[in-house]
């Protein structure tokens, strides 16, 4: 019978759906059908009729419907209660994806009624006045506790919600197969994909299904499940996978043979035996499959995790190989796994094992250097040689051994032991040539024997240094081959030259080699390396071919060389630096930069050029080209200025520091002998012992020493010597307080009395002795102080020989007011107190027999400061200080 | 009828003192029944029983409103911001309480509130942990609450039968969840937890 089927919606006028339902009718008159709409039933009344025909073609046609029934109401409202507000589905679970219609029907028209999903306004069409639906379209997963939606009557507090549950979409099972490890059990395994589980609703269930026995099982697993073979009279099978959920299933099937599907068990019991230093031999078991299986295995050699050696063996049960090609002392390991060998689909776990070959004599011969030096006259040879590689060693050094052998006068052996920590050794010989045989031993035997001849002749070495120049690569060295007879060449380098040991390193290069690049990873941009080119001879003997030195990569200098200034002049001075060494720089020295500027001069001088410093300042430059060249001469310089210079090198990479500049105070075009450290400003001299101007009157020795100092004026010849006094001293600025007294600058002229010196004299020589032992700042205020008269003859005016401090005193003051007749005594803060030596310089008991006579030969003494406190009462005789108060050496000059 | 099943744990400490009623919506628990038999106790009571109820009952009104919160904030929306419409005390069948009655009177009727509660309880915690399966905290919270009013009951009813010889307190429990849609059961444990957090703190307050 085919029956026809109406459903109206509200009205019965209202026909939503139509269909059709085919069924055979048996003696049961009673049928059953369902149809399920997507608007809750709760929300609208349902109506639905049918009519009927014939549907069978034994019937001929024509074929009539039979009458429609009468519409049959579905009111799903009626047993709601009498909420103001419903909604609808209740809890309904959906998959992602699909669509949900919802509705709510709320028992006032006059409600304003607003909907939410996850905090969101819906707006749905109003079916009726009391009724909306809100359709869902494509509803995603959100969480598996469900989305509450809800509506709320606005004025009210009526909420009224239902929780709609969106599982994943079930998915259909992944990577489906079976295989056999024993012809008994087929286990198939595949990837369930999603979790569809949902509160009160469990996951997707899983069903085996094989269609040509017939059988089906739920699966215990969500990934797998077992199948119980029962004879062997099956050969193939068909199964099908069913996940089911809730809300649907999916499948998934596979067709196969037994026999193609066997995965072996892992092999076992794999052991090693008969492990020489070279060979071993593998054997392993298997567990069977059947009774006609045979099994391909795999066995793996593996040495440092990488497989070195594959071999395969073809077993039933038990597998054994013979593994050969190893080296000695070297873990391996073995490993197995095994297949169907005639129908190959999967591989069996694996099993391994680990094993060590046993030791071996190394192989190869050890690869030494030498180092001859002379300590107290005897030729001592330092060998060196690198550590076999775990390759040639072929088992652990125990030591090593070294033969010495004198060529020159057979005799004995001298046998020398190493221990195996050390990396070389140092001999003692003598002039003769000797052959060492160097040799490493490990449990299996010596190696081969490396073989050098040294002599106590260190050969030539004054071979002429090259420059090589370094690149990222490093150092490309060459050199030309000398005596034809070459069995090799050695080049040697220290990788840390400033170290000690600097790490002596070689490289042997055979005969036909006359380049090579030398590089290491401890070579560093900015320090020199210096390599040396050995000869090998057929001797074994090493002979110095060529020396190179070479930077990686030439830096600018860190430092500048420590300048001396000398033979300053009021318009020159000399700088020299000539303990700056060039070799123990970060780059070849190719010369130098001397700087220069002055506040007093805007003109750079001839052989300068202008330059600019990093501070934006302007200076003067000067190049030196020759990097040997370690003095220069500052001239035409400014009497009585202020100079700063500036002494750097430079490489190829730039020039030193220029930061510390040297301040240079050129004198007047008198000197006094006053020399002060140059680092500091000088001011031109005020009250000072004038010269007429001689530059080369200046003693070399006083301008060398950076401090005040005692001018021998025998070295020199004046013209003439005066005293003189600046009346703008007073405006002299004073460097700082603790300026030491030999650096101090004095703000009162100094007044000697000078013998002028006698053309035509003949005695010992014009020497005049200047010794002004000591000031005393406190006398000024005291007035106590005063100048002494070298002699009384000397003192215009002055009567009679000075007797007593008294009288010397007055006659100190009286000379001393008429030669500063201008001079405010209030302006002075200290006073030199100065005396004329007798005529034994220093030699102050020693009194002349005629005091009267003018002394032949004076000198200038440092005058000291002396403070307050010593000043008075006056120091003791044998004071330190070399100057005593003046009336006590008055008393010496009378 | 049916019990449910969470109320013979929170009953299992004296199970065979009382009789069991259970009323689907009673609106009033059924009254005491008098009886003859002798009340006695498996253990002695405390000794100072009271202050143990006192300290049980500051207890549970410590915890309630963290409780409530922890509750609404696990439905998600629409609780939180609609505590008012949905999680309202109008518990319509919760036992009575009298603050000024006599302390008997109080205590059995502090033991049905807590035989409500203990009961309402099981239900929320059964309903949530399949509803809220990873809401572990709030699992953690209503089995601590739940484990205090076990130990409440039990002291209550020590006290009732030591002092006033009560063997015999019929009580009555709030409406099964089970069959509840599940917003419908969100909505009644919110409503009982507001009704708890308030109950307790006044019963809290008359001991």
């Amino acid at each position: 019978m085919l029956f026809q089927i109406q459903i109206s919606r509200m009205k019965t006028s209202n026909v939503i759906w139509v269909g059709n339902y085919s069924t055979v009718v048996k003696r049961d008159p009673v049928l059953h059908w369902s149809w399920k709409s997507e608007l809750p039933l709760e929300c609208a009344t349902h109506f639905v009729r049918m009519r009927s025909r014939v549907d069978d073609a034994k019937i001929p046609e024509p074929r009539f419907w039979s009458n429609w029934s009468s519409w049959k109401e579905a009111d799903a409202q009626k047993s709601l209660g009498r909420d103001p507000l419903f909604l609808f589905p209740k809890d309904k679970l959906v998959e992602e994806g699909s669509n949900v219609t919802i509705c709510y029907m709320s028992r006032n028209q006059q409600d304003n009624i607003s909907c939410y999903l996850e905090g969101q306004q819906i707006h749905g069409e109003q079916l009726d006045s009391n009724v909306s639906a809100f359709k869902l379209n494509k509803v995603s997963f959100i969480r598996k506790t469900g989305t509450n939606i809800f509506c709320k009557v606005d004025q009210k507090d009526v909420i009224k919600g239902i929780v709609l549950f969106v599982s994943k979409v079930l998915e259909e099972p992944k990577d489906f197969s079976c295989e056999t490890q024993d012809f008994k059990t087929l286990t198939c395994t595949w990837d369930p994909g999603t979790d569809t589980s949902l509160p009160k609703r469990s996951s997707q269930s899983y069903t085996l299904f094989e269609s040509f026995s017939g059988k089906k099982i739920l699966c215990e697993h969500k990934n797998s499940c077992n199948w119980q073979v029962d004879s062997d009279s099956q050969e193939m099978y068909n199964f099908t996978l069913v996940a089911e959920n809730a809300l649907g299933n999916r499948s998934v099937s596979v067709l196969f043979s037994l026999t193609h599907r066997v995965h072996p068990k892992t092999p076992y019991n794999l052991f090693l035996k008969n492990v020489s230093g070279t060979k071993a031999t593998v054997t392993w078991k298997v567990h069977p499959i059947g009774n006609y299986s045979t099994l391909l295995c795999q066995l793996d050699l593996l040495g440092e995790g990488n497989v070195i050696q594959q071999h395969n063996v073809s077993i039933k049960e038990n597998g054994e190989y013979l593994l050969s090609e190893l080296e000695p002392d070297t873990e391996y390991m073995a490993r197995v796994r095994c297949a169907d060998a005639n129908h190959f689909w999967k591989w069996s776990g694996s099993i391994s094992q680990k094993f060590i070959t046993a030791e071996a004599a190394p192989s190869e011969a050890l690869d030494v250097w030498r180092n001859v030096k002379s300590v107290s006259g005897r030729p001592t040879v330092t060998l060196f040689w690198k550590p076999l590689s775990k390759l040639h060693a072929n088992g652990k050094i125990l030591s090593y051994n070294v033969t010495v052998e004198n060529l020159d006068r057979p005799s004995g052996l001298e046998v020398h032991s190493v221990p195996a920590t050390a990396n070389g050794t140092e001999l003692t010989l003598d002039q003769d040539s000797y052959q060492i045989h160097v040799t490493a031993l490990n449990s299996a035997g010596p190696s081969p024997a490396s073989v050098i001849v040294v002599s106590g002749d260190p050969g030539n070495e004054e071979v002429e240094e090259e420059r090589v120049n370094g690149t990222e690569d490093g150092f490309s060295v060459s050199w030309k081959p000398q005596s034809g007879k070459a069995i090799g060449y050695v080049v040697e380098w220290c990788d840390h030259p400033q170290d000690l040991p600097c790490d002596l390193q070689w490289k042997n290069l055979s005969s036909n080699t006359t380049s090579t690049v030398i590089s290491s990873g401890a070579f560093r941009p900015g320090v020199r390396y210096n390599f040396r080119i050995y000869e090998i001879s057929t001797e074994r003997m090493a002979y110095l071919l060529e020396k190179k030195a070479g930077y990686l990569k030439e830096l600018a200098p860190s430092d500048n060389p420590q300048v001396v200034v000398s033979n300053l002049t009021s318009h020159s001075f000399t700088l020299s630096w000539k303990d700056y060494s060039t070799d123990s720089q970060l780059g070849f020295i190719q010369g130098y930069y001397v700087y220069l500027r002055s506040k007093a001069e805007k003109e750079c001088h001839p052989g300068f050029k202008k330059a600019t410093l990093p501070d934006k300042s302007a200076c003067c430059q000067h190049r030196i080209d020759n990097p040997e060249q370690k003095t220069f001469v500052m001239e035409n310089l400014q009497p009585e200025s202020v100079y700063e210079f500036l002494v750097t090198p430079y490489t190829s990479a730039g020039s030193g520091p220029l930061d510390a500049f040297t301040k240079v105070t050129t004198p007047d075009e008198y000197y006094l002998v006053e020399k002060g450290p140059y680092t500091h400003t000088h001011h031109p001299p005020h009250d000072r012992l004038r010269f007429a101007h001689h530059d080369h009157l200046l003693p070399k020795k006083s301008v060398e020493n950076p401090h005040l100092t005692i001018m021998n004026v025998s070295d020199c010849v004046p013209d003439a010597i005066e005293v003189i006094h600046k009346p703008e001293g007073s405006k002299i600025q004073f460097l700082g307080a603790s300026k030491s007294l030999t650096e101090t600058e004095f703000t009162k002229p100094a007044y000697l009395y000078l013998l002028p010196a006698e053309k035509n004299y003949s005695g010992p020589g014009p020497c005049i002795c200047f010794e002004n032992l000591t000031y005393n700042e406190a006398a000024a205020d005291s007035g106590s102080c005063g100048h002494f008269p070298v002699t009384p003859e000397a003192l215009p005016g002055q009567p009679g020989p000075l007797t007593s401090p008294e009288n010397l005193l007055k006659a100190l003051e009286k000379n001393y007011m008429n030669s500063l007749g201008e001079t405010a005594a209030g302006e002075a803060s200290l006073n030199y107190v100065s005396q004329l030596a007798s005529q034994m310089s220093g030699d102050k008991d020693s009194l002349p027999a005629n005091p009267p006579e003018p002394v032949l030969c004076s000198e200038y003494k440092m005058q000291m400061a002396i403070p307050l406190g010593l000043a008075s009462p006056p120091p003791a005789e044998n004071s330190g200080l070399s100057s005593t108060t003046p009336l006590d050496q008055s008393e010496h000059y009378r | 009828m049916r019990v449910p099943g969470k109320l013979w744990s929170v009953l299992g400490v004296v199970p065979l003192l009382l009789v069991l009623h259970w009323k689907h919506g009673a609106g009033s628990p059924l009254p005491i029944t008098p009886v003859n038999a002798t009340c006695a106790t498996r253990h002695p009571c405390h000794s100072n029983l009271m202050n143990q109820i006192r300290n049980q009952l500051l207890q549970l009104n410590s915890s309630a409103n963290a409780l409530f919160i922890l509750y609404y904030t696990a439905q998600g929306e629409p609780f939180p911001n609609n505590l008012d419409k949905l999680c309202s005390p109008n518990v319509t069948d919760f036992p009575p309480f009298h603050a000024n009655g006599t302390e008997k009177a109080r205590l059995v009727e502090l033991y049905r509130i807590i035989a409500y509660l203990g009961a309402s309880l099981g239900n929320i915690t059964r309903d949530q942990k399949v509803l809220n399966p990873n809401a572990l905290s709030l699992h953690s919270k209503l089995n601590a609450t739940a484990d205090v009013m076990r130990g409440l009951l039990s002291n209550v009813l020590c006290r009732l039968c030591s002092k006033y010889h009560v063997a015999h307190v019929d009580v009555a429990y709030g409406p099964d969840t089970s069959g509840k849609d599940v917003f419908q059961k969100k909505k009644l444990g919110c409503q009982l937890l507001g009704k708890y957090k308030q109950v307790i703190a006044m019963v809290a307050q008359a001991f």
